[in-house]
């Protein structure tokens, strides 16, 4: 009996392999994700358009933002920004994002907001039809929307309860526990101890938030690959799974992390937006970033089929039972006989 | 050359490069001083004191009564006018209840006699019958004009959880507005105005004398406004330290066994010589030489300007994490700065506020105008200043993120004095700038008019008048107002005086207005001359011939429009460009609503611009300050496939989680 099972690194590896085998996957992410990212910029190029084409300052803005610029544009167009800026930023800040400036969204904030909804479903969509399409060995973008349909209901519900999650542990893990502590870290004797105390917060919720991860992909890989059992066995055996090979499915997650944070990283090195006057850098600029969320959608495909290997692998991965080695020196006159 | 003469010819050199320094002027005669021995209770957060204030009535009229500030009574409850006024909420955030007063215990005058029961509570800005700011005391009889009295107190401060510049935290003190300090007399009447959320300070010069007796944990650790004269042990295993200072109008010290003491100095031919120390966090000592190099500038750029710095001492102090209330601020030759542990080269932080503070050594030390009633003359001129200072030393500050407490620079420039001073725009007809401190509108309010709008209305001076005659101005102002204090009119008078002209117009557009400015480039068109139509006059008759001389007219006409959208006018140039390098500019007076700019049978036209050498720095929207004639989707295109770029990655790092 062979315990072990596919390390974390195998899982990923055959995942990257089994999307690039199947790169309409990764097309079918780009275009919807295009598509999403279409509707919010529509109002934000054409005012860009408005603002910049006959202007002197246009000259500036080409390669690099202007701060007065854009200050200005804030001010003078509040519904078109709104106080969007000030929510993004603060999501990145110690305190967290602040419930209130919400309802204050405009404009393009408001906007992203209703994106965020529909991205909800766009990305239940297209996990279902993802892992439906790994699963079978010939399939097409046909497979894909098919498949996606068919597990949209269950996959809402599953996508809507990770979120739910997730913003719980957001709010309960980071911006609450950050409320309840703030007192207390200005009485701590250096600043490098209060980051500490934030590293712990961000650390706690990065925990919680890949526990969540891993569950709602653990449920959503076995409700495809075990179609034999009846959909409250299929949610369990998700479950299990994800309690079964905790390390092996954070190992594959955390691949899928490094590989993506690398190809951030080399994004800023070389940084192919920057420094860009003439008019013709354009096209390769639009090409060189499409061409990297490509990539990174590539990745991302590979990961949800290392998840998907890391738990239902054939033989399974666990308890299967593996012949022993044949004996070395067989008699041919047995065969011939 | 013989050793003697080389001898000589040194010492020559020597005295030539002694003469060449400023040697300290005289510091001006003292109108209230203080003689104060004081113990600090660091476990109780209390400092016992012992006071000899001496007060010179420089009016012309008799003095009945002494006012005397006691500012830390505006953390005594929530019924202080300071507490009303902030609503809980100031500098550092929401304002700890953490208790905070002065008790006068023991009130005699000069012959013995007891003050203390003809001491009352007065309220004169609001009538806050709870307010225990400022304390009115009879005297048994008036003091003459020209006449000094002595009153000797005995008083206990409390002091607060640092969050509105006083205060503690754990064994760090900073003890400023800390003992009953009298009132400026003028010849109106006591000028004495209670502690405000949003005001600072005013009071006469004197000569302090202070001893402070500290636990000896804080052995070595002590830093005051003035020159520490003496230092000694005492009873009970504490340590004694005094400090003096002849011509300044406020003394504050500090305490904390975490300091590391760092000592410099400041010299520069043609200004005083200036000990600098240093009393910085050990979290930030890798930015000491930070500190210190700004300091260095701000002394520099300030006096070469204003006039040297008279003082010998200047002390620099680097408030812990979680006393950043106590950062920010100035004191006669003490001023507090703030930093961050992880505050990037590029952005900054210790140096603005380290060359900001040490500019109020100038405007609010030197010429120390009201700054309840005027700070503007303070906050807004040292702004200005520091972001000349600023400008020249390190060039463009740079925005930061704050990623989760880290400062992580994003290399957009933040260019001098434009950019940093923006967010006046937001407020901009909110309030006069020239009013009262605490009568803004909020607080934000009043730091953005006071110190954003100044910055720029100076700044945008500057580029009318010119950089020479802008310091002219200032160095007037200065040379006539040190020691004194000087009102904005003083100020309108110097710039007028020295410049022969009158600029009355351009501050009443300004410092006492709520106008907006605002030009823009309504219409910018341009399009190959066409041959006129119609009826045209040939041989004494009207028919529908062209002449010969019209029928085909060369170049381009083009037209522009120039449109004033804000209240205030100001004088602008405008610029048209045209092919080939022709250039046709004008200045307008601006006055108009509008000014139309034809050309015909000229170049074409590529662009008009209104105030192109971006003199007006006032002008609210600089956006619609140019149009040009042909369009150019370059930049807008490449934000737009940055932002599709960026939307993308957004929706994926979204959906990452779930």
């Amino acid at each position: 009996v062979n315990r072990s099972g596919p390390r974390a690194l195998a899982c990923f590896l055959r995942g990257l392999q089994m999307s690039l085998s199947k790169p309409y996957l990764a097309v079918a992410l780009w275009l919807i994700q295009l598509l999403i990212a279409s509707v919010l910029i529509l109002p934000i190029g054409n005012s860009l358009h408005a603002e910049l084409d006959r202007s002197p300052m246009a000259e500036r803005m080409v390669a690099n933002p202007d701060y007065g610029w854009w200050e200005t544009i804030r001010r003078t167009h509040p519904d078109l920004l709104g106080n969007f800026p000030d929510v993004a930023t603060g999501l990145l800040s110690p305190k967290g994002l602040r419930w209130s400036e919400l309802p204050g969204l405009r404009g393009i904030g408001a906007t992203a907001f209703s994106l965020v909804l529909l991205a909800l479903v766009a990305h239940a969509f297209a996990l279902g039809g993802m892992l439906g399409a790994l699963r079978e060995p010939s399939s097409s973008l046909v497979t894909f929307g098919r498949e996606g349909m068919r597990r949209m209901p269950a996959f809402l519900i599953f996508t809507l309860a990770a979120f739910a999650a997730a913003f719980a542990a957001y709010r309960w893990i980071f911006v609450e526990a950050g409320a309840a502590l703030a007192e207390r870290v200005k009485d701590l004797h250096t600043e490098q101890a209060a980051l500490a105390v934030t590293a712990v917060r961000l650390a706690g919720l990065l925990l919680a938030l890949a526990a969540i991860k891993i569950l709602a992909d653990s449920v959503r890989a076995v409700w495809v690959t075990r179609p034999d059992l009846p959909p409250v066995s299929r949610f369990f055996f998700g479950v299990g799974g994800a309690f079964g090979r905790p390390l092996r499915l954070l190992g594959v997650l955390l691949l899928y992390a490094a590989s993506t944070t690398g190809l951030y990283v080399l994004w800023l090195v070389l940084d192919p937006s920057a420094g860009g006057e003439a008019r013709f850098a354009l096209v390769p600029l639009i090409l060189s970033q499409q061409v990297f969320v490509f990539v990174r959608l590539l990745v991302k495909v590979g990961y949800y089929a290392g998840i998907s290997e890391a738990l239902t692998r054939t033989p399974s991965p666990e308890y299967s039972y593996v012949a022993p080695d044949a004996p070395a020196s067989r008699s041919p006159s047995l065969d011939g006989g | 050359m013989s050793p003697a003469k080389v001898r000589a010819l040194a010492l020559a050199l020597l005295g030539a490069a002694a003469a060449a320094r400023v040697r300290a002027e005289p510091l001006p005669p003292a109108v209230a001083s203080y003689q104060i021995t004081c113990r600090l209770d660091a476990d109780k957060k209390i400092v016992e004191a012992t006071e000899v204030l001496t007060w010179k009535n420089t009016t012309s009229r008799a003095a009945a009564t002494l006012r005397l500030h006691l500012y830390l009574n505006a953390f005594r409850n929530t019924l202080s006018t300071f507490w009303r006024e902030s609503r809980g909420e100031h500098r550092d955030g929401r304002i700890p209840e953490s208790w905070g007063s002065i008790e006068i215990l023991r009130m005699t005058g000069s012959d013995g006699a007891d003050l203390l029961p003809g001491m009352r509570y007065i309220s004169p800005d609001d009538g806050n019958p709870h307010d225990r700011t400022v304390a009115e005391v009879v005297l048994p009889r008036p003091v003459a004009p020209g006449e000094t009295i002595s009153v000797a107190m005995d008083f206990v401060s409390r002091l607060p959880r640092v969050s509105v510049r006083t205060g503690y935290k754990d064994d760090f003190f900073l003890v400023a507005q800390w003992f009953p300090k009298i009132g400026v007399l003028q010849e109106r009447g006591w000028n004495c105005h209670q502690y405000h959320a949003s005001s600072e300070f005013f009071s006469d010069f004197g000569d302090y004398d202070v001893s402070i007796d500290v636990p000896a944990r804080f052995r070595g650790k002590v830093g005051a406004t003035g020159r520490r004269v003496d230092e000694r042990e005492t009873s009970g295993g504490r340590v004694l330290y005094r400090f003096k200072q002849n011509g300044v109008h406020d003394f504050t010290w500090t305490a904390d066994p975490d300091y590391l003491v760092i000592q410099d100095s400041f010299r520069e031919a043609g200004l005083a010589d200036v000990d600098l120390i240093l009393l910085v966090q050990p979290e930030h000592e890798s930015q000491a030489e930070r500190y210190l190099r700004a300091a260095r500038a701000a002394l520099s750029g300030y006096g070469r300007i204003l006039g040297a710095y008279p003082y010998p001492t200047l002390t620099i102090v680097d408030p812990p994490w979680g006393a950043r209330g106590a950062g920010g601020m100035e004191y006669p030759t003490l001023v507090t700065g703030g930093t961050s542990w992880s505050a990037p080269s590029s952005v900054q932080r210790p140096e603005a506020v380290t060359v900001h503070e040490t500019g109020h050594q100038f405007f609010y030390g030197l010429i120390a105008s009201n700054e309840f009633e005027e700070a503007w003359l303070d906050e807004g001129f040292n702004t200005y200043m520091t972001d000349r200072v600023l400008a020249s030393t390190y060039g463009p500050n740079h925005v930061s993120l704050d990623v989760f407490g880290l400062h992580v620079p994003l290399g957009i420039e933040i260019r001098y004095p434009l950019d940093p001073n923006r967010r006046y725009f937001e407020v901009a007809d909110w309030d006069v700038l020239a009013s009262a401190s605490w009568k803004f509108r909020n607080r934000e309010s009043y730091s953005r008019q006071i110190y954003s709008k100044t910055a720029l209305t100076l700044a945008t001076l500057e580029r009318l008048m010119g950089t020479p005659a802008m310091n002219r101005a200032l160095r007037l102002y200065a040379d006539r107002w040190r020691f004194r204090h000087p009102t904005t009119r003083d100020f309108i008078a110097a710039v007028n005086d020295s410049t022969g002209r009158n600029w009355n117009w351009f501050f009443d557009r300004t410092f006492f207005s709520s106008g907006i400015v605002d030009y823009a480039v309504a219409e910018a068109e341009t399009e190959p001359a066409r041959p006129p139509r119609g009826l045209f006059e040939q041989d004494g008759r009207l028919g529908p011939t062209l002449p010969a001389a019209l029928a085909k007219p060369r170049g381009w006409d083009s037209r522009v429009t120039v449109v004033r959208r804000g209240d205030v006018p100001m004088p602008v140039d405008v610029l048209l460009r045209f092919e080939g390098g022709h250039v046709y500019r004008s200045r307008w007076n601006g006055e108009a609503r509008w000014k139309r700019f034809r050309v015909a049978g000229g170049p074409r036209l590529i662009e008009a611009i209104v105030d192109p050498d971006e003199k007006i720095l006032l002008d609210a929207d600089r956006t619609n300050n140019g149009l040009e004639t042909r369009d150019d989707l370059r930049a807008a295109t490449r934000w737009s496939a940055r932002a599709v770029f960026w939307v993308q990655n957004m929706i994926d790092f979204m959906t990452v989680a779930w």
